[in-house]
């Protein structure tokens, strides 16, 4: 099979899995016998629930691969280096202090903490050792600091906002046709900096050194890609919460399914799983057994994420102490 | 041709000075090799060769400044180095190989031009068998084989390798001596390495560094004449050894020198000189 075939099936396989979902839940949707006026709603929500569940996925999906890659780091992603609590921080803070806040503050408060606490991360795993394993340590306690606080507002956040509790794991129960612009604007910024970034970010995966001899500028291709991971990341939270292990889990399914660490297959092939296995838990989130109703998407990925996560981690320190 | 002119590096983070005002002309189309002891400056000299750190001073490629023309510099310069290797990356050695040739190849995607220069270059290294395994699976030597390749992957007319040899067993090192040396007859070779046997079997031309600043440039018949050079800057008495027309350096313990100039009965010999250091290596 030569590069051009593989290039042509990660691309279609992308299309399809953001197509076919859409197309299960139109037509399933049309097969139910409901009343006229209530069947438009229902199929209008059910649409717009199931595309934010996949562009969602596609988002944290890309925006793990360019963490990884940028910070030369297998073990991390949006949630572990604290992105995810530090923005819904942000948005539990400015649901808390202004009256009816605009989508629009929500998505930039998201932005400011979801940054801010990236960069911490980045600050204190630099000035420990700047190791892999240093990344995921300073990253588990900026989340902790964030959740525990994000946890201590949520209680004030939720007489204002019911669904607050619910963003806390990542849920798509509120899906409205607002969070559109917000979430194309991250799906836009995912795809230039896989346009412009992922070929910068295969040579910085040899090194700093390698990066500048092939004409890279690792410094400045490593910020720009955490910024658009980023940035992505925080728009997805201030819409639906955070999500966890997605953005951890799916750069690694792409890179055993091609064989290749190239980014530029990789990208795209981590997009189709992420927006198929988020689809795939928001439906399964809505249909749990013994009527208690709907459980947070987010909740039930960290469920399958985390022990690949510990797999990842076990097999780190196996390798290194080989 | 490669010449440096008032060559200066300073590492920002920590203030040292790693190289200070170096004048040096490398011959083209040879085998050089830069010798000195550890943080001596080797490395920082290839880097600052391949334009990958920041130096005051002019560093010049066929009399031009390399800073002028940096686009075509990374077509026709590499410089290798030890690959970082994150396993759980999934970085294949096709996938270096192919990465390597940016500056050469056209287009978003890997081209089939790519994979067959990066296959060309493998088969020549002897490491087609490995261009699916991932850098973690790879044993030391073989990973260096794989930077060897990586460096010659856009097929460049010069070649700096720092400490190419290091890792490699008796028959590798022998290869890569043969290797380097026939490849010199058309690619300019700049190598560091920390063995002198290697560097004297591989090499034409010697640079000896010492803290920064280059303490001899010349060919390999008049570093065996000025071997006490060496001496000095390592602290380690060396001799040479000739084989008919094979002449390599070797260092010697001071015990060893004692004992070979005794039975000998010859007080001091042109090559192993400088006999104030007889007890400057006995620890």
């Amino acid at each position: 099979m030569s590069s051009k075939h593989v290039v042509l099936g990660v691309f279609l396989l992308l299309l399809a899995s953001l197509t076919t979902p859409l197309l299960y839940t139109y037509t399933s949707t049309l097969l139910e016998d409901m009343p006229r006026g209530v069947a438009e709603k229902v199929l209008a929500y059910r649409l717009y629930r199931s595309l934010y569940a996949l562009l969602a996925g596609l988002v944290l999906a890309a925006s793990g691969c360019m963490l990884q890659a940028s910070l030369r780091n297998p073990l991390v992603d949006h949630y572990i280096l604290g992105v995810g609590s530090g923005a819904l921080f942000a948005v539990y803070t400015a649901l808390l202090l202004v009256d009816r806040v605009s989508l629009w503050a929500l998505s930039l408060a998201a932005i400011i903490g979801g940054l801010s606490a990236l960069a911490l991360t980045v600050v204190i795993a630099e000035s420990v050792s700047g190791s892999d394993v240093a990344y995921v340590l300073s990253g588990i306690g900026v989340t902790s600091l964030f959740s525990g606080l994000s946890v201590l507002l949520l209680h004030y956040v939720v007489r204002k906002y019911a669904y607050a509790s619910l963003m806390l794991t990542g849920t798509f129960v509120h899906s409205r046709p607002e969070s559109l612009e917000y979430t194309l604007v991250a799906v836009v910024l995912v795809f230039l900096g896989y346009a412009f970034l992922s070929r910068k970010l295969n040579a910085l995966m040899l090194g700093d050194d390698y990066a500048a001899q092939l004409g890279v500028n690792p410094g400045l291709t490593r910020l720009l890609a955490s910024l658009v991971a980023g940035v992505s990341a925080s728009i997805v939270v201030s819409q639906f919460g955070t999500i966890g292990f997605l953005g951890l889990v799916t750069p690694h399914v792409a890179r055993l399914a091609l064989r290749t660490s190239d980014n530029r297959l990789v990208i795209p092939l981590a997009m189709a799983s992420g927006s198929l296995l988020l689809y795939v838990t928001d439906a399964v989130s809505k249909t749990m057994p013994g009527g208690v109703g709907e459980i947070p998407a987010g909740a039930l990925i960290s469920a399958v994420g985390a022990p690949f996560f510990l797999v990842l981690l076990a097999r780190r320190f196996r390798g290194a102490l080989r | 041709m490669i010449s440096a002119r008032k060559l200066t590096v300073v590492y920002k983070r920590s203030g040292v000075v790693a190289l200070r005002g170096v004048d040096l002309t490398i011959p083209g189309n040879t085998v050089t090799c830069i010798l000195g002891p550890n943080a001596s400056g080797k490395t920082t000299l290839l880097k600052a060769i391949a334009q990958v750190v920041d130096y005051s001073g002019v560093v010049e490629i066929s009399g031009r400044d390399a800073k002028s023309v940096l686009r075509e510099l990374r077509r026709i310069l590499s410089y290798a180095s030890v690959l970082e290797e994150r396993e759980l990356l999934g970085v294949t050695v096709l996938d270096v190989l192919v990465y390597s040739r940016y500056p050469v190849s056209k287009g978003f995607f890997t081209s089939r031009e790519d994979v067959e220069k990066a296959r060309e270059v493998a088969v020549k290294l002897g490491i087609e068998g490995l261009l699916g395994r991932r850098l973690g699976e790879l044993s030391a030597g073989e990973l260096q084989r794989v930077v060897l390749a990586a460096a010659l992957a856009r097929e460049p007319k010069a070649l700096l390798l720092d400490e190419p040899d290091s890792h490699l067993d008796v028959l590798a090192k022998t290869w890569l001596s043969e290797f380097l040396r026939e490849i010199s007859s058309s690619v300019t070779v700049v190598l560091s390495t920390h063995d002198p046997l290697f560097a004297s079997a591989t090499c034409e031309y010697f640079v000896v560094l010492s803290r920064g600043g280059v303490v001899f440039a010349g060919s390999k018949s008049e570093l065996l004449e000025n071997a006490h050079i060496l001496e000095e800057v390592y602290g380690v008495p060396f001799t040479s050894v000739s084989l008919g027309d094979y002449r390599v350096l070797i260092p010697l313990s001071s015990q060893t020198r004692r004992v070979e100039l005794a039975s000998r009965g010859e007080p001091s010999r042109r090559e192993t000189s400088c006999s104030s250091s007889s007890t400057r290596g006995d620890h």
